[in-house]
């Protein structure tokens, strides 16, 4: 018993000694850490299933993403003199994330976050930090009405948004001349939400939703009207693709190939609009890939983990050209003069107005991106990719003003 | 001396010939490789037509001569190995083996070593040529691209591209000695005859970053914009510079041009149109051409560098990344 104490108490002093011959042989540099913020039990990582216990997708977090910036900073780590890090934080529901990131900023001094939460989460944060130095990334929440109606400018939003998704595909589908479409809507609110961005696209870009039918998942025949694809596609008039909005997918995947008329399917599966997606092989995209899959143990990277990345280089690109750990030089770069390098094109910049990072939006069948946005001829008169969502004349939303 | 006139008419093709199965020397034969199709097409300078189709191991990039040019050897990124290419044969005659994804890498003959930045290991790997192994991998920062070494081959310039960074390695110790930041995603090297400048591209800044070699800092940049295109269009990757220091070619990637740079005032005198992603770039020994390969062209486009236009653009195969040419 004594022995064991006195070996604890040896081990320690060791342990102490260790430690303070370590700290005298390196002067610590500065150290600038990014807190990476998650909801346990997110229900927007549970695996989405088919008929019985068929796993359709798995879904992760975007972490890997983030620690794959990281690990790209290590060089400049020893050229700036400044040890860059990654602090997980997670909280048990939405509500707790904005009481986590003042304690991380009160107690640690954290002020550069990911967020990786879901859209309730949003409000009471920025409430909490309005007018605070603390600056988030939104790595996972496409909604339009964080950029709208939130409009926060202690927000980056990372991750494009629904708008800028859906303008991209509709982009594409007016440069083949598919201008008729015809859309399948889901329950889910969130599938509402969905089309409505798909019906600004079509009216900003000439497009036209012939027809707007309401499916309703299950093999009731009393509803096949509802929920066959076939007898939802029988319609007099004619159309060019037909646009799934299904949060759900399990009705999504049971489009292609059903419909009456032989016509592509785009939205929720076939062709769909991306951050990213692991076949894109220009801009150095393969190396990206490939660093994200050797680091997550063979997942394909996707697009929420490409703005996590994103998020992690953009800070780590402030502090190389600013030369500085310092937040407030870091946030003016970003928010400012910042241009970036996503590994998709045309170089990112944060919109002054409403905070969303610029960017291409890739249009990915499942082994091929189709197209990149914005499609060639879709110009706009400052930065081709202010043709992606909402630009500067009809944003509600005036952090520059 | 008609008769005379005549032999020499004779016999120079034929002596000539026998000087090609000899030494294998100026043969004037034009090499491309090609990422996507896994060989290398030599291309007659003349007619530039098809002399041969090297099958090489997957995805050919970088190519450098040795010094009596008897041997070609050819980064194969897929493959993590240099394929060892016999001029006289136009044949792999021998691999060696790298570090993951070799890209771009530099020759020392003296020391027989080979310096490989390995795009997908964040290092440069230093490679016993005659004992094909590797005495040292290097690490630098993440995508090492291109790799120049000083003309005594103590020191090797690195660039990282998703670092933004050039490195200055001692060749001999294998470790950075010096780093110095540069504009976004810096691509490839050229040294300026007279040693005291580095040129170095920046493929997403669409900038040529010029470095002072003895306090190894930047010492001014160029900013390319041909009429017509966007700032977004412009990713210079490859540059040759002429023997004299006065002239540099930069390629100019998306934008389709090759613009041509006075050296000593760092002036844009003029753009030359060529294919699309236009990376590698080469210039004849007696400098009068240059070969550009455009990747999403397929083919190489040749200019005549006195009148600075291009004569005539080439199909080669699928996605061309650099040029050099046996002279």
């Amino acid at each position: 018993m004594i022995r064991g104490v006195r070996g604890f108490f040896g081990a320690l002093a060791a342990l102490l000694g260790a430690a303070s011959i370590a700290a005298a042989q390196t002067p610590p540099q500065p150290r600038l850490t990014i807190g990476y913020v998650e909801v346990a039990g997110d229900p927007r990582y549970e695996p989405i299933t088919g008929f019985g216990r068929l796993v359709l997708k798995q879904r992760e977090r975007p972490f890997t993403g983030a620690q794959v910036g990281l690990d790209e900073a290590q060089a400049l780590s020893r050229v700036l003199k400044i040890d860059f890090a990654l602090e997980r934080i997670t909280v048990n529901s939405p509500a707790e994330v904005a009481a986590a990131v003042s304690q991380a900023r009160a107690a640690r001094g954290i002020q550069l976050f990911i967020l990786d939460a879901p859209v309730e989460a949003f409000r009471p944060l920025a409430d909490a930090i309005k007018g605070r130095d603390v600056l988030v990334f939104n790595a996972t929440a496409t909604d339009d009405t964080l950029r709208r109606d939130l409009c926060a400018a202690e927000f980056v939003h990372a991750l494009p948004s629904l708008a800028m998704g859906t303008d991209g595909l509709v982009q594409y589908l007016a440069s083949r001349k598919w201008n008729n479409l015809l859309v399948f809507e889901g329950p889910l609110p969130a599938d509402a939400v969905m089309v409505k961005a798909l019906e600004n696209s079509a009216k900003k870009f000439g497009a036209r939703v012939v027809a707007r039918q309401q499916f309703k998942p299950g093999t009731d025949p009393r509803e096949r009207e509802k929920n066959d694809p076939a007898l939802l596609s029988a319609i007099n008039r004619d159309y060019d693709v037909v646009f799934v909005a299904d949060h759900a997918f399990d009705f999504a995947r049971q489009v292609p190939y059903h419909t009456v008329r032989a016509r592509p399917v785009v939205g929720s599966i076939d062709l769909e609009p991306m951050a990213w997606h692991w076949t894109w092989e220009h801009n150095g995209a393969p190396q990206v890939n490939s660093r994200f899959q050797k680091l997550s143990g063979g997942r394909h990277m996707e697009s929420a983990d490409w703005a996590a990345w994103i998020a992690v280089k953009m800070v780590v690109q402030a502090a190389l050209r600013t030369r500085s750990a310092e937040f407030d030089k870091l946030r003016k770069f970003i928010l400012g003069e910042g241009s970036f390098d996503g590994n998709k094109g045309l170089a990112l910049s944060v919109r002054p107005w409403d905070h969303q990072l610029r960017q291409a939006i890739l249009l990915a069948a499942p082994y091929s991106v189709i197209a990149r946005a914005p499609v060639e001829g879709f110009l706009h008169k400052t930065n081709d990719l202010d043709t992606l969502g909402d630009d500067e004349p009809e944003s509600p939303c005036r952090l520059n003003r | 001396m008609r008769l005379f006139a005549f032999l020499a008419f004779v016999l120079a093709p034929i002596a000539s010939g026998l000087a090609v199965q000899a030494h294998a020397k100026d043969t004037g034969l034009i090499f491309v490789s090609n990422e996507k199709t896994n060989n290398l097409i030599v291309l007659d300078p003349k007619t530039y037509k098809v002399v041969k189709d090297i099958k090489t191991s997957r995805r050919p990039r970088d190519m450098h001569f040795s010094a009596d040019r008897s041997k070609l050897y050819v980064a194969c990124g897929d493959d993590d190995v240099i394929d060892i290419i016999d001029v006289a044969k136009l044949e792999v005659v021998g691999k060696l083996a790298t570090g993951p994804s070799p890209e771009t890498f530099a020759l020392d003959e003296k020391r027989r070593r080979l310096y490989v930045a390995n795009e997908e290991g964040s290092t440069l790997s230093v490679i016993d040529i005659d004992q094909n192994i590797i005495v040292l991998e290097v690490p630098t920062g993440a995508e090492p691209e291109g790799v120049l070494m000083s003309e005594d081959g103590k020191i090797l310039y690195v660039t990282s591209e998703v670092g933004d960074l050039v490195h200055m390695v001692d060749a001999e110790g294998g470790h950075v000695v010096q780093d110095v930041v540069v504009g976004t995603r810096p691509r490839r090297f050229a040294a300026t005859p007279d040693g005291k400048e580095l040129w170095v591209t920046a493929e997403l800044s669409g900038e040529v970053y010029i470095i002072d070699r003895a306090k190894f800092s930047v010492s001014g940049k160029i900013e390319f914009l041909p009429p017509g295109m966007r700032k977004t269009d412009v990713t210079p990757v490859g540059l040759v510079m002429t023997r004299d220091g006065k002239t540099a070619y930069v390629t100019l990637g998306h934008a389709a041009h090759v613009a041509v740079v006075d050296v000593p005032s760092r002036k844009i005198q003029g753009y030359i149109l060529v294919g699309k992603r236009s990376w590698g770039i080469t210039m004849s020994r007696d400098e009068s051409k240059l070969y550009v390969a455009n990747g999403f062209g397929d083919d190489v486009t040749v200019i005549d560098a006195k009148s600075r236009k291009a004569i005539v653009s080439v199909p080669v195969g699928r996605i061309p990344w650099g040029v050099v040419i046996d002279d």
